[in-house]
């Protein structure tokens, strides 16, 4: 029973906190800096990680799908089905779950760090809200970075699949590129471009929550951090599904 | 005035504070002590409203605080100036930075009225050469030190909490906190020392509390104290004679 009451009691803070961080975004004072420093660690800093794995990612995906549709004849799809594949929800899902290793990792540890050293409840003493000063910064942050990471990412995995369908592959390069640009089009665009939003803001939440409610010693930023990285990955996972389930029905897709 | 009326905490299932009752005036020395784990820091979370107390009543100036909100509480937490344990600097900030953090907060001085301010508490704790050094590179005084001038940045408040000053401090930084802690003290304000080295709380404090599993069990002046027959406070009492302090 007290378990429950735990949750229960764990589930309204948490919504509490999600929906603070996003109202503080309209009130005073901003804490620009404080945004752009977190913008500029988040975002400039995953650059590369976000790099070398969506180029992996669309290479290993261009393999596979050369492979076995190389066995079916029907090798010039490569493009098409490598195309809708980043788009759509490769691409978002992978910057989001490297997103969350690197930058989610490091909100819930400094965070909960910041909570065993008092440093969170200094701030309170001198009457800033730490909510305003440190969730809002992080999720305002994660929602602009991560969809641009992801449009990065999305960008260099095509082009990795690119090298292999055409020099591993021998596809034709124009063939290729004249697929993924038949993809471009607004819905499947929309439906890649929506779901990094979502992602950005789930994960500096649920970051930022359990790092806010670290208690005990290492043993328990250990805890808090392994948590914050665990919540992400199935919570970036069930709403990817979700919101796949929602865009499919609203931009017209039969299944 | 601080008064505590019949006040319990709890972590969880455990309970820390047990039925409290006492009063403080704003111009007391006050020094609670007490073993590890024995609920003295949370007295000092509680008195600035960090923590809500399960039952009892925390009375700051004869306002009840207890029921108050985060926004209501600010003005309670600006009567007191409050140095955690080891400091708890901002370790993102360097110490101008640490120190200037309630000045750029709310103030609207100007970029050469906040260096001369920083400098001017700096020097007034000692480490005014330290400016630019990072918390981690500071020792364990000086970041003390650090935290007692970022407290005193951005108002004059009415008395001083100090939660464990001089924990981890060799002998020589210990006694220049104590001799701060006084010095700060000079024009009648006054202060709680939360600590475990009874030492140091005789070199400050007039009034010494006692706690035992959560319960106030001695509350008076030194002469008491040096002769209080309460076992745990002899056993405190024999950190003395190991210092090898004579007259207190």
């Amino acid at each position: 029973m007290n378990r429950l009451k735990e949750l229960i009691s764990d589930l309204q803070d948490f919504y509490i906190l999600s929906f603070r961080g996003v109202l503080n975004i309209f009130k005073r004072p901003f804490y620009l800096k404080d945004t752009i420093e977190q913008m500029d660690y988040a975002g400039a800093g995953s650059f590369f990680i976000i790099l070398i794995v969506s180029l992996f990612v669309g290479m290993a995906l261009s393999l596979q799908l050369s492979a076995e549709l190389s066995r079916l004849g029907m090798k010039v799809y490569t493009g098409k089905v490598v195309g809708i594949s980043v788009i759509r929800e490769l691409g978002p899902v992978v910057a989001a779950l490297v997103f969350t290793g690197r930058v989610g990792a490091g909100m819930a540890s400094e965070l909960g760090l910041m909570v065993l050293g008092h440093q969170v409840d200094t701030l309170r003493v001198f009457g800033v809200d730490p909510v305003k000063k440190l969730v809002t910064p992080r999720i305002v942050s994660s929602i602009i970075m991560l969809p641009a990471l992801t449009i990065i990412g999305d960008a260099v995995s095509l082009f990795g699949g690119y090298y292999i369908a055409v020099f591993v592959s021998n596809q034709s390069g124009t063939l290729y590129w004249s697929s993924i640009r038949e993809e471009l089009i607004f819905e499947n665009v929309f439906s890649g471009a929506i779901k990094p939003f979502v992602f950005g803001y789930l994960i500096a939440c649920i970051c930022c929550y359990t790092g806010l409610s670290t208690k005990g010693g290492a043993t328990g930023l250990r805890q808090s951090t392994t948590k914050a990285v665990v919540m992400s990955i199935i919570m970036i996972i069930v709403s990817d599904f979700v919101l796949t389930r929602i865009l499919l029905y609203v931009l017209g897709f039969s299944v | 005035m601080i008064v505590f009326d019949m006040v319990c905490f709890s972590y969880g299932s455990r309970q820390v504070i047990k039925d409290l009752n006492f009063s403080i005036n704003s111009d007391e020395r006050v020094a609670i002590l007490g073993g590890s784990g024995e609920g003295k820091t949370t007295i000092l979370k509680l008195i600035m409203g960090l923590i809500k107390p399960d039952s009892g009543k925390i009375i700051i100036d004869g306002e009840d605080i207890t029921g108050k909100t985060e926004n209501e509480l600010r003005e309670v937490r600006m009567k007191f100036s409050l140095v955690f344990q080891e400091g708890a600097l901002f370790d993102s900030l360097n110490v101008k930075e640490n120190v200037a953090f309630c000045l750029r907060e709310y103030t609207k001085m100007t970029e050469d009225e906040i260096d001369r301010k920083v400098r001017e508490l700096l020097r007034t704790v000692g480490v005014e050469h330290a400016m630019e050094f990072m918390p981690e590179e500071l020792s364990g005084g000086m970041h003390r030190r650090v935290s007692i001038a970022r407290s005193l940045a951005a108002y004059e408040p009415m008395m001083f909490l100090y939660d464990e000053p001089t924990s981890g401090l060799d002998p020589v930084n210990a006694e220049n906190i104590c001799k701060l802690i006084l010095e700060l003290s000079k024009d009648g304000k006054g202060f709680i020392i939360v600590t475990h080295k009874v030492v140091d709380a005789l070199r400050v404090a007039s009034r010494f509390m006692f706690l035992k599993d959560g319960e106030l069990v001695f509350d008076g002046d030194s002469e008491k104290l040096l002769h209080s027959d309460i076992p745990d406070i002899q056993v405190f009492l024999s950190e003395l004679h190991y210092a090898g302090v004579k007259n207190v």
